[in-house]
């Protein structure tokens, strides 16, 4: 038996883990007891993260659709189609007529891969992944903010922290190993505020819980600032040293009295003057947010109010300080530092800076387009309205995971030609011209980077099953079609090429990561990988405070409930893989619409039974869990089954800063199904 | 039989000749961790904490095809692999009292074959622990640090290499066989060997002194179980982690041919005892948490005579919530 040193493929935790590799088959997982952050622990799914491998579910060889059924076709054929395709389409439609959704489940080498195939060779900035539908507002609120939408510190530096403000996160639960970190500093003695309308199990175990109106994030944060600012417990050094628009700010939170925040969030004043003495009079503290605070159509808003937040108290560059987005996948911060995205390429260099493109060009040997494309979202509008007539899809399952699933599945419908590569079969694939199998994470090589911007390796315990190829040779063989130059051998070699075109992976390379990784930025070889982010300086010279109002909420009268759409414990996403674990699927075989007993009273609803959920376009019918966890007036459901995609129910609406949709307050009502 | 001495350069030469015929499972380092793997000459890891994963996966692997079906003409034949002839060295005492435990289990009627047929194919070479960790509680669960039964082979390291103990003809086997790579033990090579064994156990002791099967039992009727439930974050892998814990699912997958799978499961989990229609017999963690104990302290017992935990600490280890259960156990102890 060999023992494998991998990094998890889930959550942004980015675990170490072994696998245990008997005759060429993956017998069983343990923990890695010298990664820093999984320190010889795992949640249940790491602890089967090697159960999905040998799945007989997984894709083995290409398919190509002939007569409206997919049928098998050999690799070459099925490579040279594509690019046979996307030219024609091109030539046609022209460049932009094109789009590539890549993955955060795989590889910075493939995301780097992709990317570069995107602009390169389909001549096209259409190219995104699913970091819209999760920080896309982080992306851009904090880098409205401090200059970069990563997580400052590393999780070790939360062990520091006096305070720990955790919202919109359900962290035992999606990221139960920063959650054991939390858990172990508020044993040390930090005090832990959570705030969420749930009362989940990490608001459960927190020092003060403080149960807001769903929605209200900005109107409770803004509120906390203005008693901070009141009580003199603002860092007024730090303030003047290092920030821009404290003025501003302050007349702007001003507004938020205790009794404003009480109207309009349903925060005591009490409980609101206790948090801000707890948060405010903290010499370190931190705030830790994922998605209950990003996906919401006022979602940058709510990552701007909690950087003022750090900002006006000092909270930022020192260890035990800091704003931490959590990533739900393990390689989503990743593929955004890859240019996964439609505006920058990896790095973060802006595709509209004409420095950056001619420093791309040259490397790449091409010309590069120089409007920034199209957002994951907008990618689906304009193949509906046929703007896109092409699409390469990546490990993604957007029937599953986009908003308002009736609208993607037309949208992919119309497409001329439409490629998607998967591990297993998906809603996805099965509207697919071409499917390729693809290798998953314990079959190949290269790299992840976690939450914590700490890029690590991954490793090939066994090989793929049947023709299943690494993506990143799929790229490289459709980019030689393309006529560009890809004789990458190796995922070392393309991140080589990273490193030599990305300031901050400039240091990052195979030899140097072993078990630790490495915190970028990391900008040469002999750099030791920053941990810390923004210690002196911002990387926009000063930070800059930008005030935020509440957004106030229209509450329908016809659809009297908000649906909340999230995940549990036990699966990941689309179900893709979780699905097919038997003990996790055992755990949660079937979706549960979380209810308060109140509305389940009302509306004559027990234990077990079905309702149907309906939003003003669709619905559907879904088991009932009657919870006190869940305040009255607000549903819960998971979005990981397809027998009830919670996903057919939301909808385009965007934040038009960061283009995320609104997946957590959508306008429903419930009636019970009778018979 | 006489103890014998074998150095540390001749367990190389030993290991090399046995790697011929079998297969060598050590704790060799992975990553800068002991592990459990195959032996390929790397550096032996002995001087090192027990390994994470525990030798007991070697018989019940995490995960095993139990067998292959396949569907020819409308018929089924099934395909078993052999199980490999194996020498797992390093075994600590408290592994070789869980695999004692298991074998009762498994091998009383009707017999798990997947699990006594990779069991008789198996050479224990166990190492007394004299380097015990704060984890440690082996000797207060009767388990170690020094193993008394159980293995085909004992080593104990001392200063000059270690001191060889032979525990069946198995075990006796190798040591004739290979007699040119042992020497007789000298009076004081056994005399460094009790003074460590010694030195050990009282270390051992000192971690928990209180701490005994009927104390535990007596606080496990006390143990906050609703801090329990609180505070567990269901990972599951004190279950899967620990080295008696065995239960397990078995799945089909595939069709029309495929493989009939069995995988490690864990009670801690609401489906592991959640029936058909939805009713469960230990719905809270809390629960689930009791059961863990009566499983390992009255349950297992009564079925095998012996404890159904050895003390090795692993479960301390992984819990990923703050609510592990030897804190609970003498939180309660306390009360």
């Amino acid at each position: 038996m060999e023992m494998i040193h991998t990094t998890c493929v889930y959550c942004g935790c980015g675990c170490g883990l072994f696998f245990h590799v008997e005759d060429g088959r993956i017998v069983g997982v343990s923990p890695s007891s010298r990664h820093p952050l999984s320190r010889g622990r795992l949640c249940v799914k790491g602890w089967l993260a090697h159960d999905f491998v040998h799945h007989p579910d997984r894709l083995k060889i290409p398919l190509i659709r002939r007569d409206g059924r997919q049928s098998k076709v050999a690799w070459d054929k099925a490579l040279d189609l594509i690019a046979q395709r996307f030219e024609e389409i091109k030539n046609r439609h022209g460049p932009d007529s094109l789009a590539v959704l890549t993955s955060a489940k795989g590889t910075n080498e493939e995301n780097y891969l992709l990317m570069k195939m995107a602009r390169a060779g389909f001549g096209t900035n259409n190219v995104d992944h699913v970091a819209r539908l999760c920080h896309a507002p982080s992306v851009a609120g904090l880098g409205l903010s401090l200059g970069s939408g990563a997580m400052t510190n590393a999780i070790k530096s939360l062990h520091q922290s006096e305070t720990i403000l955790v919202t919109g996160s359900n962290t035992t639960e999606q990221h139960p190993l920063i959650a054991a970190h939390i858990l172990e500093a508020q044993s040390r003695g930090a005090k832990l505020i959570v705030v969420d309308p749930r009362k989940t199990q990490m608001a459960k175990l927190a020092d003060i819980h403080l149960a807001p109106e769903l929605g209200c994030d900005v109107a409770w944060t803004n509120g906390m600032l203005n008693l901070i600012i009141e009580k003199g417990l603002i860092d007024e050094t730090f303030i003047e040293e290092r920030t821009e628009g404290f003025e501003d700010l302050k007349k702007a939170v001003s507004k938020y009295t205790p009794e404003v925040v009480e109207e309009i969030a349903g925060i005591s004043k009490e409980e609101l003057e206790k948090v801000a003495m707890v948060f405010g009079s903290a010499s370190c503290a931190s705030i830790v947010y994922a998605m209950g605070t990003t996906q919401h159509s006022n979602g940058t808003d709510n990552v701007l109010a909690l950087a003022n937040l750090v900002l006006a108290t000092g909270n930022v560059g020192r260890d035990g300080t800091g704003i931490y987005p959590l990533r739900g996948h393990q390689n989503v911060q990743g593929a955004c530092d890859m240019g996964a995205l439609p505006n920058v390429y990896s790095g973060y260099q802006k595709v509209a800076d004409g420095e950056s493109r001619k420093k791309f060009e040259k490397s790449w040997g091409v010309n590069l387009p120089e409007n920034p494309g199209l957002t994951a979202v907008e990618i689906m509008e304009a193949a509906e309205e046929g703007r896109i007539r092409a699409m390469y899809i990546s490990g993604e399952n957007p029937m599953m995971s986009y908003p308002d699933r009736e609208r993607v599945k037309k949208a992919l419908e119309s497409l001329d030609f439409l490629v998607v590569a998967d591990i297993f079969p998906t809603e996805t694939t099965a509207l697919a011209h071409v499917v390729l199998p693809v290798a998953s994470f314990a079959e190949k090589d290269g790299t992840f980077t976690s939450t914590e911007r700490r890029v690590q390796l991954v490793r090939k315990a066994v090989l793929a099953p049947g023709e299943a190829k690494s993506e990143w040779e799929v790229v490289c063989e459709l980019m030689k079609r393309l006529e560009l130059d890809a004789d990458y051998t190796s995922p070392r070699e393309v991140m080589e090429e990273i490193a030599r075109v990305t300031p901050s992976y400039g240091g990052i390379s195979y030899e140097r990561l072993g078990v630790l990784g490495l915190h970028w930025p990391c900008p040469n070889s002999s750099h030791p990988g920053t941990e810390i982010l923004h210690q002196e300086t911002f990387p926009i010279g000063k930070a800059k405070f930008h005030p935020v109002e509440h957004e106030v909420l229209e509450r329908n009268e016809e659809y009297p409930f908000i649906l909340t759409t999230g995940r549990n414990l036990f699966h990941f996403h689309t179900g893709t893989i979780t699905r097919r674990i038997q003990l996790l699927d055992r755990e949660r075989p079937q979706a549960l619409l979380e209810i308060n007993p109140k509305d389940a009273k009302d509306l004559g609803i027990r234990r077990g039974q079905k309702v149907v959920a309906e939003s003003p376009k669709h619905s559907l019918e879904v088991e009932v869990q009657i919870t006190p966890d869940i305040p009255p007036g607000i549903v819960f459901m998971p979005f990981h089954y397809q027998e009830a995609p919670a996903n057919l129910l939301t909808s385009h609406k965007l934040d038009q800063k960061s283009k995320i949709p609104d997946l957590k307050r959508i306008p429903v009502k419930i009636r019970r199904v009778e018979g | 039989m006489t103890p014998f001495l074998l150095s540390q350069d001749n367990l190389v030469l030993l290991l090399e000749e046995l790697s011929q015929n079998l297969e060598v499972i050590a704790p060799v380092l992975a990553e800068g961790e002991p592990v459990f793997a195959t032996w390929k000459g790397q550096p032996l890891a002995l001087d090192k904490e027990n390994p994470l994963n525990s030798p007991a996966e070697f018989f019940l692997p995490q995960r095993e095809t139990l067998f292959r079906y396949v569907q020819y003409s409308g018929r089924y034949t099934f395909e078993e692999d052999p199980p490999k002839s194996r020498l797992i060295l390093g075994m600590r005492p408290c592994d070789v009292q869980a695999i004692r435990v298991l074998d009762q289990i498994f091998g009383s009627g009707p017999a798990d074959l997947p699990y006594v047929n990779k069991r008789k194919s198996t050479i224990i070479v166990a190492l007394n622990c004299t380097k015990p960790q704060e984890t440690c509680f082996c000797a207060q669960m009767g388990a170690g640090p020094r193993s008394e039964v159980g293995y085909d082979l004992l080593f104990t390291e001392i200063e000059q290499g270690y001191v060889v103990e032979s525990g069946t003809p198995a075990g006796m086997f190798i040591l004739k066989y290979y007699s040119h790579l042992f020497e007789e033990a000298l009076p004081e090579h056994l005399e460094e060997m009790e003074t460590r064994l010694r030195d050990a156990e009282n270390a051992v002791r000192k971690n928990r002194p209180d701490m005994s099967a009927e104390s535990i039992l007596q606080a496990a009727e006390n143990v906050d179980l609703d801090r329990a439930e609180k505070e567990c974050l269901q990972c599951g892998g004190c279950s899967l982690v620990c080295p008696i814990c065995h239960c397990f699912s078995t799945m089909d997958q595939g069709v029309p041919d495929g493989e009939r799978i069995r995988c490690r499961d864990s009670c801690v989990l609401a489906g592991f005892s959640r029936m058909t229609g939805g009713a469960n017999p230990r719905e809270t963690l809390g629960k689930r948490q009791l059961h863990w104990y009566l499983d390992k302290f009255v349950y297992i017992p009564e079925k095998t005579g012996m404890l159904g935990c050895v003390g090795c600490g692993r479960c301390s280890k992984v819990c990923l919530g703050k609510v592990d259960r030897w804190k609970l156990l003498e939180e309660a102890m306390r009360r």
